[in-house]
């Protein structure tokens, strides 16, 4: 390949000049200018304000009386990397992170492939019943669930009751225990998740040639062979782009724990983002709820670092 | 028809002001620095005076732009996080001139400089020398003042009349009595899984504290070097605490991780015999709107309709009530405001005591122990009257509202009922965040 590419490198000087004028055209750049500034203005400037408070030491009284606060240097982040409170929920995030992004992209990838099978009607009605809950807001699902577990009036307790022999779960609360809570939280995300990840993922699937697939099994491969040699390498990049996705998401995780729990998260219920918010919202400690809030950055820049390197290399592949 | 109650209002309000002593000095005012013309405040209230007593704030207004010609905006705010937008607001130069806080939250404001210093003014608001002590503490700090109470409440003891008649159970006149009640009303009701004898739920922190304060505890105490100190694992707040557990776990049937914000609709269903709340809540559980979402559709009555009294919880300490949290509002004049001796003008007409006796008709207490007895002559307010001589207060500590919004008490009191801590273990903890919330 290189061997091809080098003789035409007299042309080169030729090439170039044409080259450079399309550059300088202007008609790109004054397109996406608005969207810069949206983007400067809605995100640049609250990080980077962020991120200056991180490193501050800013009271309420300033807040009050226009005080510009005093730097502090990495005394912020000194004190939170100090707090054993602070490792414990960055562990929490990241393994309830990696449950949520498992189960749903596992959940949409086998939802997509059961889309592939059935009959048209039957896929129109999960395609339709999937709308609408993707369609319904973070916050009201989370009241909806958060009503189906409820101790005092909850539908679950009562079916349990009804369906199950043996059990007695009149009166019984599914957040005083840890796991319990955090399934009900988990199966709230994974629940919101699913219908854009099946979505997409059939839409992907309808990518992958039938006759490939048609031919692996004239060859004698079973379903599991089939998907594993013929779909997955196609349906690949989009796994791994949803995935990401699924991990951005997953990661600042607030609403749901944070309303399931009435707004009143015990601290067995903090996400890093909860964390964040009680810690300059409810405690007015912006800055060392700031620097929770870099720190978190950070942590997601880290995580993602792993799929970025993994989708460069399947922009290079293609 | 609304302008005609705020007239009665506003007359009722001239006689019984004439009535009470010292307030006619307040009539004339001093003019100068007065002149409102072509000024308008801005005036931030809560919700509850919108839907309880509009009136009470409309006839104050009006007396106000008669004597100084300033118009009166107010706009009326929604409790839910309404100090994150409130710290917004204040951040900002247009800010509102005079704004009303609950007064577990004043003392965050009041020593972080958002409000203006009224302790010149302080002599000329009706009532001051008896103001409830609940309320004009956290207005305090160094020896000056910066808010002035507006109104309060008190928790008491709802309990439902037919349970107990038909168990042949007397309203409890002591705290043995209470536990001897709910013993037989529970095993009376032992085929219904649902029945609590007394609805408590685990994260109603207002009502534990009312059982630590009982047996002679405390929340926190500012030692000799100026430190805050939790006080939670004291013998006596150990003690009252454990009370509090034992009812709770015993007796109340509910979510043990819920806060109080159900306890009225749990109530209201008809499967608990007693509720601590305040003496609004009587009415809350009695009768509900028909459309919950809708503020104007009519009212229904629950399944308790008619069934439930109020009295005054009985205490720890024989012959003594429950200490009850004495909950209620405060007003402040922004620092930042251009318009202070207008903003303070404004309260003064808002807080007399004339404004004061037509609050007591809507079911809340005053700001003053001297209009008390007033206040237990009103119908349905008795109870609350009662309690209320005899109540505590949060920690008046800069940080106090911290804690409050960190929820550190909950969080010990969830620990503790679901049994993942024992009670010295949570106490212990609580202890430790509080000195460090507070000391930070």
């Amino acid at each position: 390949m290189h061997a091809v590419r080098t003789p035409p490198r007299v042309a080169d000087g030729l090439s170039a000049a044409p080259a450079r004028r399309r550059r300088r055209e202007p008609t790109p750049y004054l397109l996406i200018l608005p969207t810069l500034l949206v983007l400067a203005g809605l995100l640049a400037f609250p990080l980077a304000y962020m991120t200056e408070l991180s490193f501050k030491r800013l009271t309420l009284r300033d807040l009050f009386t226009g005080g510009a606060g005093s730097w502090v240097g990495v005394a912020n982040y000194s004190k939170i990397l100090h707090d054993p409170f602070f490792w414990t929920v960055v562990v929490r995030t990241i393994a309830v992170a990696a449950i949520c992004v498992v189960v749903s992209v596992l959940s949409g990838l086998l939802v997509a492939l059961l889309m592939q099978r059935v009959s048209g009607w039957v896929r129109v009605c999960m395609i339709v019943s999937m709308m609408l809950v993707w369609a319904l807001p973070q916050l009201v699902a989370t009241q909806v669930f958060t009503w189906l577990v409820d101790t005092d009036w909850g539908v679950l307790n009562w079916l349990i009751d009804k369906v199950v022999p043996g059990v007695d779960f009149t009166n019984h609360s599914w957040f005083i225990d840890l796991w319990q809570g955090w399934s009900v939280i988990i199966a709230l995300v994974v629940w919101g998740a699913v219908p854009f990840l099946a979505i997409s993922l059939y839409a992907g699937l309808t990518q992958v040639p039938r006759e490939l697939q048609e031919a692996a099994v004239v060859d004698g491969a079973g379903p599991w062979a089939v998907f594993r040699s013929v779909t997955w390498p196609i349906l690949r990049p989009l796994v791994v782009i949803v995935t990401t996705l699924s991990v951005i998401w997953d990661m600042g995780l607030f609403t749901q724990p944070y309303i399931a729990r009435a707004s009143k998260p015990e601290l067995d219920y903090y996400s890093l983002a909860i964390y964040a918010y009680q810690e300059a919202f409810a405690k007015s400690n912006y800055n060392t709820g700031s620097a929770i809030a870099v720190l978190t950055v950070l942590l997601m820049i880290g995580v993602m670092a792993l799929y970025a390197r993994q989708m460069f290399k399947i922009g290079d592949a293609d | 028809m609304k302008r005609r109650i705020a007239v009665a209002a506003a007359v009722a309000a001239t006689l019984l002001g004439a009535a009470a002593c010292g307030s006619s000095k307040n009539t004339t005012t001093s003019g100068n620095p007065l002149d409102g013309k072509g000024k308008t405040l801005k005036v931030y209230l809560m919700v509850d005076a919108q839907t309880g007593w509009k009136d009470v704030v409309d006839a104050a207004s009006a007396k106000f732009t008669q004597a100084t010609g300033a118009a009166v905006d107010v706009q009326y705010q929604q409790w839910a996080n309404h100090l994150t937008k409130l710290d917004a607001t204040l951040a900002g130069s247009d800010v509102p001139d005079i704004v009303e806080l609950g007064n577990t939250e004043a003392s965050k404001y009041v020593f972080n400089g958002a409000f203006a210093d009224l302790t010149s003014k302080v002599n000329t608001f009706d009532n001051n020398s008896t103001w409830l002590t609940g309320l004009s503490g956290p207005c305090q700090a160094d020896g000056k003042t910066y808010c002035v109470p507006y109104y309060a409440g008190a928790r008491v003891l709802l309990y439902r009349t037919d349970l107990f008649q038909a168990a042949g159970l007397k309203a409890p006149q002591s705290y043995d009595d209470l536990v001897a009640a709910a013993r037989k009303l529970q095993s009376a009701h032992a085929s219904d899984p649902k029945f609590s004898a007394f609805y408590l739920p685990g994260k109603y922190w207002y009502a534990a504290m009312a059982w630590v304060y009982g047996a002679g505890g405390s929340i926190a105490a500012k030692g000799g070097d100026g430190k805050w100190a939790g006080t939670l694992e004291s013998q006596a707040s150990e003690q009252g605490l454990q009370k509090w557990v034992d009812l709770t776990k015993t007796y109340s049937k509910g979510d043990p991780t819920k806060d109080e914000n159900d306890q009225d609709a749990v109530y209201a269903q008809g499967s608990s015999a007693m509720l601590y709340g305040n003496a609004w809540e009587s009415g809350a559980v009695q009768q509900v709107h028909k459309d919950p979402n809708d503020p104007n559709s009519a009212m229904v009555d629950t399944k308790v309709k008619g069934k439930v009294a109020t009295i005054p919880l009985p205490g720890l300490t024989a012959g003594q009530g429950m200490p009850t949290f004495l909950g209620g509002s405060i007003l402040g004049v922004a620092a930042k405001s251009g318009k202070k001796d207008l903003a303070a003008e404004w309260i003064k007409d808002f807080t007399s005591t004339a404004s004061m006796t037509a609050l007591l008709a809507k079911g809340v207490l005053p700001n003053s122990t001297a209009l008390l007895d007033q206040a237990a002559s009103v119908k349905g307010l008795e109870a609350a009257a009662a309690a209320a001589k005899n109540s505590w207060f949060v920690p008046n500590a800069p940080g106090w509202a911290d804690v409050e919004k960190s929820n550190v008490l909950q969080q010990m009191l969830v620990d503790v009922v679901t049994g993942k801590k024992t009670l010295d273990e949570a106490a212990r903890a609580a202890d430790a965040q509080i000195a460090s919330t507070l000391n930070s």
